[in-house]
């Protein structure tokens, strides 16, 4: 029955009660049916048996009286008992035979009864009983009762047909009674159910919903049932249960929300939510004591480090000055601390006959012998403090010590405060501080830690000059210092390269001189002219032994004509300077040397003579070659001369050539041919009168184009040959050139080379056209050029 | 720690690859001493310095200004001043300008050595004066003018001897005091060249290896003095070949005490002493 479990109480209940109601009802209804169906057979059965008895009574008197056997009679006198519906509606009581005829019926006389009543009367031995048939009437079927009673003066049967329904007609009357009945009753037991049930099922819905959201955590509203019976009292639990988890969940809420004093009382002493709410309270409660008690601890150590670090920063801010750094600290301290007034006393002793406390800064000051801004060491609280080196708290103070001034007037203060200032073992001074409240442990140990960062501060703004001056000249030592150092080391450096520099030369110079004592002539002299270390080049020249050199005047050696010269060469030397000629020398053999000598003097620093160098060359072979060459260079140069003249006059020739050959090239027709005849100019002049064009003239070769030439072959040919002979040339003709007549005259003049070969035929012609008149005025210009051509 | 030749190539080329400047022709012994010297001061192995060099030009810059050496004095090597005095300047005598140029001037003493012999000599407003250095610092150190004093004490001697005496006359004293030409200040310990001198050179970086002749002039006399003992031959040459081809004829080459032209630029000079004279 899985599937029930599904389904809710309510539906469940019914779904079992109503399937027992109506098998309940339908049972009794069965048997009650039964019953009256039986009992109306019986009554039946007994009313048809009187009737049926009551006939066969009848017909017995009847018999009686008449002869035996049925008779007409009979017939007659029964006929009207027959004839009445007795009893029932359907029925007519009938008689028959033993074969089945009605013998007397209301309206079926003569017809048998029904085969099936027949059969089952033959087969029965009673005599009087039921048969039940179907009858088939008007096509439909119907069941029926047959009662009967053997007629024995007949032999035939008493019978009665009755409809069954219309004896079980009172009964199915009752029938639908029942199921009325029935129907009703069910509704209202349904009805009573749903009465019943529906409540109950909706508070366990109730329980039910408040015990869900419980469990998940939710808080739910009571359950509002009055009665109070066992539904009642599981709410009533229920509600309870709701009323405390609330209870809790609000105490527990206050907690949450600090509240620790809120009202709580837990449901005895097994409430272990409640216990351990409560346990939980107490703890929080000492927790929170706890907390407190840190956080004001925190608070006094923030406090101090708080302070601390703002009393660094004002220290460190106004270092530089020592009032403003003491007005600034007392001021702060003073309202740090929340006390009233406060001084700061300076230990000076920078006298030391006179050591003293100075008060440098003061706070709402009131001190009664403010005047005296110095105390002795020793002298009052404050001389005693420093002297001490120890803090003195007072809170019973003189009454004429010190006065706060406030609104409220003059009154002395409840606690004094005086705290040294020392470092290590030497004491800086003190701070004095007066208040209305009384100083707490830790704001006096503040105090003190304060005291020693003033300290520290003073000492060394104290020292500052002095170590400042100090550091700055070490410093500045120390920089010195390396900046020298790198000096010398670049010192030692430049020496050490020097002397790398001079070794290499000196290595070059040794080389040198070797080189110069194998190549050269060398000798030192003296301020003289006396020869010294000659070398062996110099002495194999002079032709002389070293002993035989050594000390003699370098003047004997030299060629008598250029004494003068030297003479002048050597006071240059005299005069410092180095000197270099090439001299004539002649040696000991007679022997003419020449020598490209150079002397120098080398100087001290200051500036004079220390040793003079003469370093030569022998070029007596180049001098002699020089020399001839010299000779013939004079002899050149004469015949340069003349070749000069001769060029400056064929330069000026050229150019006046030059001007000519321009203004020809304007009026004549000029062309130039190779001795081949080859045309290789033509100038402009040329194709403005001939009007055939450059390129078709320039590069052919005359005999191929001259009008002459192509026309008298002969002609041209004497013509040519005289030109190639060096004849100049001249000849006169006509053209027609557009329809007009041309009178061109032509002068092939050739040009000789040296050689007297012809290496150029020049051809001017002039336009004699207009003018041939003139003719006689250019054959005159014609000639002049001749003339200038001979020139060149 | 020794410096090989390798190593001095590597740093070289680092040098050469990162920075305009270039060591190669080096006098090869000193630049490794200096290459030394730094390794030493910086704390630092090659392949370190190298990788400096290559990441920070900065760096590289300031390598390039370590290696240096700047050492000079006033009047340094005072024969040479009095063979300038006496025979090379007059030669200046009577030019309408005076171009000297100061090739590797270093803190500059020399330049204002000059510049006092020239107004001693009344050359001073005639005379133009260049001068060149491969190192910024000292060239700023150059401008300013200002020494030390007492580290430096030589200098006053030098100039007593060049300026005040004359070696070919020791009758001769000239009362020149320093005041004309430094204030000193013994407590800062410093020795200041006046204004009037500090105003007139014309400083400029110049590095002789590279950048041929900046000012487009030429010069009338040439001071290269303690430079060339840092070369070699081959860059000596070129140096060499700068200063001939910028200077006028009869201009005069002045070198160090101990340097000399040899080689192929030596007949393009004749030699007054230490001087060296354009043919
Ligand atoms: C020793 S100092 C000479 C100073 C001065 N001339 C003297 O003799 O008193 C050498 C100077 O040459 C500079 N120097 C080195 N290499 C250079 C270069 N390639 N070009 C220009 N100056 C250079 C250095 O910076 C240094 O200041």
């Amino acid at each position: 029955m899985k599937f029930t479990q599904n389904l809710n109480l309510n539906k469940r209940i019914l779904l079992f009660i109503i399937p027992i109601v109506v098998i309940l009802y339908a049972a009794s209804g069965f048997t009650l049916y039964k019953f009256s169906t039986k009992r109306v057979m019986l009554v039946a059965q007994k009313e048809m048996d009187v009737l049926l008895n009551n006939l066969s009574e009848t017909i017995q008197i009847v018999e009686n009286q008449t002869e035996s056997g049925f008779s007409n009679s009979d017939y007659q006198i029964l006929k009207p008992l027959f004839n009445q519906r007795a009893y029932y509606k359907t029925d007519f009581p009938f008689l028959i035979d033993n074969s089945g005829r009605y013998l007397i019926h209301a309206f079926k006389e003569g017809q048998k009864v029904p085969s099936a009543i027949l059969q089952q009367l033959k087969s029965t031995s009673n005599k009087q009983g039921v048969i039940s048939y179907f009858d088939y009437k008007d096509g439909s079927k119907q069941d029926m009762f047959f009662y009967f009673k053997f007629v024995d003066q007949y032999k035939g049967y008493l019978g009665v047909s009755v409809n069954k329904d219309e004896i079980f007609e009172s009964i199915s009357q009752n029938k639908t009674m029942l199921i009325i009945i029935v129907i009703f009753a069910s509704l209202i037991f349904l009805f009573a159910i749903n009465y019943i049930l529906k409540p109950i099922v909706s508070i366990i819905n109730q329980v039910n919903a408040a015990v869900n959201s419980l469990a998940s955590g939710k808080t739910t509203d009571k359950i509002d049932y009055q009665n109070n019976d066992e539904i009642g009292q599981i709410v009533n639990s229920m509600n309870n249960l709701i009323d405390s988890l609330k209870h809790k969940a609000d105490f527990a809420n206050e907690i949450g929300e600090n509240h620790l004093d809120a009202e709580f009382i837990n449901l005895g002493e097994q409430d272990l939510l409640g216990n351990s709410l409560i346990n939980m309270r107490e703890s929080l409660k000492l927790a929170k004591i706890e907390e407190s008690k840190r956080k004001q601890e925190d608070e006094t150590r923030n406090w101090a480090t708080f302070g601390l670090a703002k009393f660094g920063d004002i220290l460190r801010q106004n270092n530089d000055n020592l009032t403003k750094l003491a007005d600034n600290v007392i001021q702060n301290l003073v309202s740090y601390l929340n006390a009233n007034q406060g001084g700061l006393f300076i230990y000076n002793d920078e006298n030391t006959e006179n050591k003293h406390l100075e008060l440098i800064s003061a706070f709402a000051y009131n001190r009664k012998k403010f005047f005296e801004k110095r105390i002795l060491l020793g002298e009052g609280l404050v001389g005693t403090c420093a002297v001490e080196k120890e803090t003195i708290y007072l809170k019973e103070i003189p009454t004429e010590y010190i006065r706060i001034t406030s609104g409220l007037g003059e009154a002395v203060p409840t606690s004094l405060l005086i705290v040294p200032l020392k470092l290590e073992d030497s004491i800086f001074g003190a701070i004095e501080i007066a208040s209305f409240n009384e100083f707490k442990n830790n704001e006096i140990e503040f105090v003190e830690k304060v005291g020693e960062s003033i300290s520290s501060t003073l000492s060394s703004v104290k020292n500052s000059i002095r170590t400042n001056l100090l550091l700055e000249q070490s410093q500045q030592q120390r920089e010195e210092m390396s900046a020298q150092e790198e000096e010398m080391r670049q010192n030692m450096e430049e020496m050490q390269a020097t002397q790398e520099e001079m070794a290499r030369k000196t290595i070059e110079m040794e080389g040198m001189t070797a080189a110069i004592n194998e190549a050269l002539l060398y000798c030192e002299l003296g301020e003289d002219g006396s020869i010294y270390n000659p070398n062996n080049n110099i002495l194999a020249l002079l032709g002389s032994t070293r002993l035989e050199t050594e000390g003699r005047n370098i003047v004997e050696f030299i060629h008598s004509e250029e004494k003068g010269v030297f003479q002048g060469l050597w006071s240059d030397v005299m005069n410092g300077n180095s000197s270099r000629s090439t001299m004539h020398w002649v040696n000991k053999n007679g022997i003419d040397l020449y020598i490209v000598v150079n002397i120098s003097p080398a100087l001290d620093d200051s500036g004079s003579i220390f040793k003079i160098y003469l370093l030569g060359q022998d070029v007596t072979e180049s001098k002699l070659i020089e020399l001839r060459a010299q000779k013939q260079a004079v002899e050149l140069e004469e015949s340069l001369l003349e070749i000069r003249v001769e060029q400056e006059l064929n330069e000026q020739r050229e150019d006046e050539m030059k001007a000519l050959l321009q203004a020809l090239d304007h009026t004549c027709l000029v062309s130039e041919l190779e001795p081949s005849g080859l045309i290789t100019y033509i100038n402009n002049k040329n194709t403005e009168v001939l009007g055939s064009k450059k390129e078709e003239i320039e590069g052919k070769f005359i005999a191929d184009l001259d009008y002459i030439a192509k026309n008298k072959p002969a002609e041209f040919k004497k013509f040519w040959d005289n030109l190639s002979s060096g004849k100049k040339q001249s000849r006169e003709f006509s053209l027609t050139i557009n329809d007009k007549e041309v009178w061109i005259s032509e002068v092939y003049t050739p040009i000789i080379n040296e050689h007297n070969q012809v290496t150029k035929i020049i051809n001017i012609g002039f336009n004699i056209s207009e003018i041939k008149q003139k003719e006689k005025e250019m054959s005159a210009l014609v000639a002049e050029l001749e003339i200038l051509r001979k020139k060149k | 720690m020794v410096v090989t030749d390798q190593d001095l190539q590597y740093f070289v080329t680092a040098l050469k690859n990162v920075t305009k400047y270039d060591f190669t022709e080096y006098s090869d012994k000193s630049l490794k001493r200096r290459l030394l010297k730094v390794l030493t001061d910086f704390n630092l192995d090659l392949s370190g310095l190298i990788t400096n060099i290559k990441l920070d030009n900065c760096f590289a810059e300031k390598i390039v200004k370590e290696i240096t050496v700047n050492t000079t004095e006033l009047f340094r090597d005072p024969p040479v001043w009095h063979l300038l005095r006496s025979r090379v300047l007059p030669r200046f005598k009577n030019n309408k300008t005076i171009n000297i140029w100061h090739a590797g001037c270093s803190t500059g003493q020399e330049v204002y050595s000059m510049m006092i012999l020239l107004n001693e000599m009344d050359m001073l407003d005639r005379a133009k004066i260049f001068a060149t250095d491969i190192n910024t610092d000292v060239l700023d150190t150059s401008k300013r003018g200002v020494y030390k004093y007492r580290f430096n004490i030589g200098y006053l001697d030098n100039f007593d001897k060049v300026i005040k005496q004359n070696p070919l006359n020791f009758e001769e004293y000239n009362e020149v005091p320093y005041e004309k030409y430094f204030d000193i200040d013994k407590l800062k310990d410093t020795i200041t060249i006046k204004k009037f001198l500090t105003d007139k050179p014309i400083f400029r970086k110049h590095d002789l290896v590279k950048d041929g002749n900046l000012f487009f002039a030429k010069f009338d006399l040439i001071l290269c003095r303690n430079v060339i003992i840092y070369f070699n031959y081959n860059l000596q040459n070129k140096v060499f070949e700068l200063f001939s081809s910028n200077l006028y004829p009869k201009g005069c080459l002045l070198l160090g005490m101990h340097e000399t032209i040899l080689g192929p630029w030596a007949n393009k000079f004749e030699k007054i002493g230490q001087a060296y004279v354009k043919k």
